[in-house]
């Protein structure tokens, strides 16, 4: 049995990423804020062997707490799949005109920064040996070609976009601390698509960029620790 | 004669590159979180020193509405390292999180502050002092809080790079190379004065093909 443990696993690409996992066989232990609403994993945790866990990433004393409850359980994939756009999500429309040039706010963009960034690191300072002790020692970071520096196509958004470059640093790092312990690290751009962030008119349905991206997990070896990689296994540019 | 407004500019880096720009005449706004304890800053003639903690929203604000005159570059030099280096199992969150305010968001906030006074210079260049620590390309173990706020602030100026082209401005990163200063160490390879030399270079040569862009002090491109 191979176990999986993700955060943001209640919508969008996460819930679907769950989803296929789930009607293949993984254990899983989906985290997300507010279990009570998620109605698609609730069904989900019926017919399949997924565990729901209330978690708010940015409340690292949360992750502890989670920690207590699995304790030293192996964990083949951790997932941090868990991001924000912005701490609420005002609008389906692109503008996130909160995050343009000449719209500072310290506090949104620091807020962004801990879910999307400093989160992710928490959660691997907390499960690491989780992820050692089991067979496939894989970490997942969901990035973005949004923090892609070196992409011409990036959207202006400074909060978001700098979240994503930070990410790819922090697993650049714990792809080169991790290795002697076994562990692959690799950050994953799903494409732009339809989900409540990515908004209706966006290029990719969730069904493509998550059936991409399972494939591009199944098919990952050690070799493939420090990639940044896009749903149809491309190399993502810093 | 051209004007530089320069951050961190009471030791290391800042402080010699206030030095040289005073030297050739420059007008030379200096700043620093304490003038009082400036002593080699204010020892250079004709340089006016003003007190700034750029991590403070409203101070920057203030200072940009005192100061009115055109600006033609702005160099975004304070910064700070995480002491000691922090990890995984032992990482100081809202140490890092300062690391952020200082690293990475001050620097917008400058631009976001000084952008008339750049508009109305000549040159409207602005550089930002990153670190080859912040090249996910290159990056190795360790240093993950400082490396990622430098990998962030290379960020920044891409998206400023494309967000100010069309106001003239240029916008490019910067690493000083390893240099023997409070932060660099004694054993560090280059001299402040070597590292201010070149990179004072680096910014007489620039032009619209260097915006956006990431060199080191001796006009190397960096990847990022």
């Amino acid at each position: 049995m191979k176990t999986l443990l993700i955060t943001g696993a209640n919508r969008g690409l996460g819930f679907d990423f769950t989803r296929r996992m789930a009607e293949t066989g993984w254990h899983i232990h989906a985290c997300c804020r507010a279990p009570v609403q998620a109605d698609g994993l609730q069904a989900l945790a019926v017919k399949h062997d997924v565990t729901i866990h209330a978690l708010d990433v940015a409340d690292f004393s949360q992750i502890d707490a989670l920690k207590t409850k699995l304790g030293d359980e192996p964990i083949d994939v951790l997932f941090n799949n868990a991001g924000i756009m912005e701490t609420n999500q005002r609008t389906l429309s692109l503008d996130h005109t909160n995050q343009m040039f000449d719209s500072l706010d310290e506090d949104e963009w620091m807020a962004v920064m801990r879910v999307n960034t400093m989160a992710p690191l928490r959660m691997c300072e907390v499960f690491v040996d989780n992820v050692v002790a089991s067979d496939r020692k894989q970490i997942l970071m969901m990035s973005s070609i949004v923090g892609s520096i070196g992409s011409n196509q990036t959207p202006r958004w400074y909060h978001y976009g700098t979240s994503k470059t930070a990410l790819n640093m922090v697993m650049r790092n714990l792809a080169a601390d991790l290795k002697d312990r076994g562990i692959s690290v690799v950050s994953l751009h799903p494409g732009w698509t339809q989900t409540d962030m990515g908004g209706p008119t966006a290029a990719l349905s969730i069904d493509e960029s998550v059936g991409g991206l399972f494939k591009v997990v199944e098919t990952l070896t050690p070799n493939d620790s420090g990639r940044f990689i896009a749903w149809n296994g491309d190399d993502v540019p810093w | 004669m051209p004007t530089i407004l320069i951050t961190g500019a009471s030791r290391g880096i800042g402080l010699e590159s206030a030095r040289q720009y005073a030297a050739d005449g420059w007008t030379v706004l200096a700043c620093c979180r304490t003038p009082d304890t400036a002593s080699e800053l204010k020892a250079i003639g004709g340089v006016s020193v003003h007190a700034l903690d750029v991590t403070d929203i409203g101070a920057v604000d203030r200072l940009a509405r005192s100061i009115d005159q055109p600006v033609d570059v702005l160099m975004n030099n304070a910064g700070q390292n995480m002491r000691p280096p922090r990890g995984l199992g032992d990482m100081n969150y809202a140490a890092w999180s300062n690391l952020f305010a200082v690293n990475t968001l001050a620097p917008f906030k400058m631009i976001e502050a000084f952008q008339d006074h750049l508009r109305r210079s000549d040159r409207k260049i602005v550089l930002n002092v990153s670190s080859v620590m912040g090249s996910i390309t290159d990056t190795s173990g360790g240093h993950v809080a400082y490396r990622s706020t430098k990998a962030a602030l290379n960020m920044v100026t891409k998206v400023l790079a494309g967000d100010l082209a069309g106001d003239g401005i240029i916008v490019f990163s910067i690493h000083p190379g390893w240099v023997r200063t409070d932060m660099g160490g004694p054993s560090a390879a280059i001299s402040p004065e070597q590292s201010a030399a070149g990179m004072k270079k680096v910014v007489e040569s620039a032009g619209a093909g260097s915006n956006g862009r990431f060199f080191d002090w001796k006009g190397d491109t960096i990847a990022w």
